[in-house]
């Protein structure tokens, strides 16, 4: 095996990888944060994702379309979060479970109804489907513009979660929620705030993702124990634990495929299994956990 | 005034309905899925038989020399399993009293309903249910759809005809599939063929750029699929040509994913595929015409025929067919004596039904996928006479 294939299949994991990251970050934090078992999560990314194939289907600007993919996502999952969501913080788990997967056959019943039962394409600007050169090989542009966006957001993230007063606020009341109200925190507004920006990120990521995980009625729920697991390996509430875990998996099922192909639907899991034996609170739970 | 017109309707009435009171229903039930995931097969078998009765009416002259109406009579498998079948033929057949049973999009639903046909000696015409074994489960079985390897051995055979020595095969980890690698292989390796290396992804996949990267390193002249439409066909093909596979100039081959009422998942990356299949949307046959235009004017512009819908319009029309030949009343084996026998002026082209096996035997087109007035379509570029269903050949009848 040549140097060059090896770095291919990395790309290959890593560009996974930013998709599950840019998911799942929103449902590590409102399940940190919230405590909220949220099976919903894939709901808005798949939403985000038909915003995105509609418009761009209709020859709305690309970029143009990425960012109404994320801001309506945002909108109703602020909406979701007052009136549903914020009934169950302190549910027991089961009523979570309950509810939330509700929302996953209501929402899957939605698409069919409107988009149909068909994959829904998401229309990529023709110089993203096209391969590029990067020296040793060419690759596609598409998995290269994946890596791009989801190191920027999880940059500007980092940045924002270890050096703004918001991060600030935010990290306390994950660590220790009683203690963040008590100083007066108004935890309320910051939940619905995160849950937003969570919402708003599965939206982009469920847009920008449609060329590997593709749009399709049952979408949200497919691919919810993907985003549940990149949660769980992480840590709840961990950022960077979200990130290790993303990329990890990604990589992972990426290398499981090429070298064992008929395993590699289990293997993911085995690995998932043998890792949650060795550390039960993720790779990098959030102090409140651990 | 008034009271002369109602007498007068009154006995026009009743002279029409004199008429036609000595004639009979003929009712047949048609069982397949119109909700859960595979509700798109129930929808096309529906229009496809409303638009044949709406175009060659609903009643048939019979034998006696009087005029028999043809009534569908349709029940929802709802996407569930078997025991779900065999419980709507017990009510079609026990309480509609229903002389034909129909339709059937998969085949576990078909071999379902082996033990009824048999029992009430019923005559069951299959409009899709595809696995090759079904039609010997019971004598009382007719197919007019088609089977796997009828489509796989005459792309095979094309594929070796056209210079292609060396395959790749990624197919779908399912019964199906593993029927269509092992003949693809079986046919390629046996012209002289080899197969460089063969996958099977699991049925649900939607990231192929591993598979594409070990394609990439076997160098073959073509890759063939066997993908269910839909999510893991669009994506095999979306990788096929990011990966730099189409411009290394490795073809790709395949059968039915690439329906006309598939290809608007498509981009333009599909342009160029070589697909053997039993029906191309776009051929000139009158039957396919007439079908195409019913279709549009009864249900839009929006609905186009697929594989389903040719099905069902054959099987209707062997139906009524049968019925004119024998009456509402003959013996279930009659009516198949009648139905085996038939012979098919196909929207998809000449077919007819092989006595002994009860299958179809038909065309098998080979078509290309090409951009026509901006929209993608087939175009037969082949034709491989009359191909009956290899594995039949492979598995003769055992005679007793």
């Amino acid at each position: 095996m040549s140097l060059g294939f090896a770095l291919t299949i990395l790309l290959d994991g890593i560009s996974y990888g930013m998709v599950l990251f840019i998911i799942s970050v929103g449902l590590t934090i409102t399940m940190g944060l919230m405590r909220l078992v949220n099976l919903a999560h894939g709901s808005f990314a798949m939403i985000g994702g038909y915003i995105a194939g509609y418009l761009t289907q209709g020859g709305t600007n690309f970029y143009v379309a990425l960012l109404v993919a994320a801001i309506i996502p945002g909108i109703l999952g602020g909406l979701a979060e007052v009136t549903v969501f914020r009934p169950l913080y302190r549910k027991a788990e089961l009523s979570q479970v309950l509810l939330t997967i509700g929302i996953v056959f209501v929402s899957t019943a939605a698409v069919t109804v409107i988009f149909g039962a068909f994959p829904y394409p998401v229309v990529f600007p023709e110089y993203l489907t096209k391969p590029v050169d990067i020296g040793f090989r060419t690759y596609p542009a598409y998995r290269l513009f994946l890596i791009a966006v989801g190191g920027v957001v999880a940059i500007v993230l980092w940045y924002l979660i270890e050096n703004s007063l918001y991060g600030a606020k935010l990290r306390a009341a994950v660590d220790n929620p009683r203690m963040a109200r008590a100083v007066g925190m108004n935890v309320n507004v910051l939940f619905t705030g995160t849950f937003m920006v969570g919402c708003a990120l599965a939206g982009l990521g469920g847009a920008m993702g449609a060329g590997i995980m593709s749009l399709e009625p049952s979408y949200a729920l497919k691919y919810v124990v993907l985003f549940l697991v990149v949660v769980i390996v992480g840590g709840e509430g961990s950022f960077k634990g979200s990130f290790v875990a993303a990329m990890s998996l990604g990589i992972i099922d990426t290398v499981g495929k090429y070298f064992f192909s008929q395993a590699a639907p289990y293997l993911l899991y085995v690995a998932v299994f043998i890792l949650l034996l060795w550390r039960p609170q993720g790779l990098m739970p959030a102090k409140s956990v651990a | 005034m008034k009271k002369w017109f109602l007498g007068a309707a009154a006995s026009v009435a009743l002279s029409l309905s004199g008429g036609v009171a000595s004639a009979e229903v003929f009712k047949v039930g048609l069982i397949a899925d119109f909700t859960g995931a595979f509700a798109t097969w129930g929808m096309q078998f529906q229009q496809a038989i409303e638009a044949y009765q709406s175009a060659n009416g609903k009643t048939v002259k019979g034998p006696d020399g009087k005029e028999h109406e043809i009534q569908f009579v349709y029940r929802d498998n709802a996407s569930q399993g078997p025991d779900k079948t065999k419980q709507l033929a017990e009510e079609l057949v026990l309480r509609e009293k229903v002389k034909m049973l129909a339709g059937f999009d998969l085949s576990p639903h078909a071999m379902a309903v082996a033990d009824i046909a048999n029992q009430a000696k019923m005559p069951v015409v299959i409009m899709n249910a595809a696995t090759a074994s079904i039609t010997r489960g019971s004598p009382y079985y007719v197919r007019v759809s088609m089977t796997i390897p009828q489509h796989v051995v005459p792309l095979a055979q094309w594929a070796w005809g056209n210079g292609i020595k060396k395959v790749f095969m990624i197919t779908s980890d399912y019964a199906p599939g593993h029927d269509a690698a092992l003949y693809f292989s079986k046919t390629f390796k046996a012209l002289g063929g080899e197969i460089v290396g063969a996958e099977k992804s699991p049925i649900q996949e939607t990231n192929y750029s591993v598979y594409m990267e070990k394609v990439l390193q076997a160098k073959p002249d073509a890759l063939y699929m066997f993908q269910p439409a839909g999510s893991p066909s669009v994506a095999l093909v979306k990788a096929y040509s990011e990966r730099g596979l189409k411009t290394a100039g490795i073809k790709l081959l395949g059968t039915g994913e690439t329906q006309e009422i598939f290809l608007p998942q498509f981009n333009d990356d599909v342009i160029g595929t070589v697909t053997a299949f039993h029906y191309t949307e776009t051929n000139t046959n009158p039957g396919n015409t007439a079908l195409k235009a019913q279709l549009k004017k009864m249900f839009g512009e929006k609905a186009g025929p697929d594989i389903a819908s040719v099905a069902a319009w054959d099987g209707t029309d062997l139906i009524h067919r049968s019925v004119a030949a024998l009456g509402p009343n003959a013996e279930g084996l009659k009516y198949l004596d009648f139905l085996k026998n038939a012979k098919l002026d196909s929207p998809r082209g000449p077919a007819v039904i092989d006595p002994v096996e009860r299958d179809i035997v038909q065309n098998i087109y080979i078509r290309r996928v090409e951009k026509r007035d901006g929209k993608l379509v087939n175009i037969d570029i082949a034709t491989v006479p009359m191909v009956k269903d290899p594995w039949k050949i492979d598995n003769p009848p055992k005679s007793n």
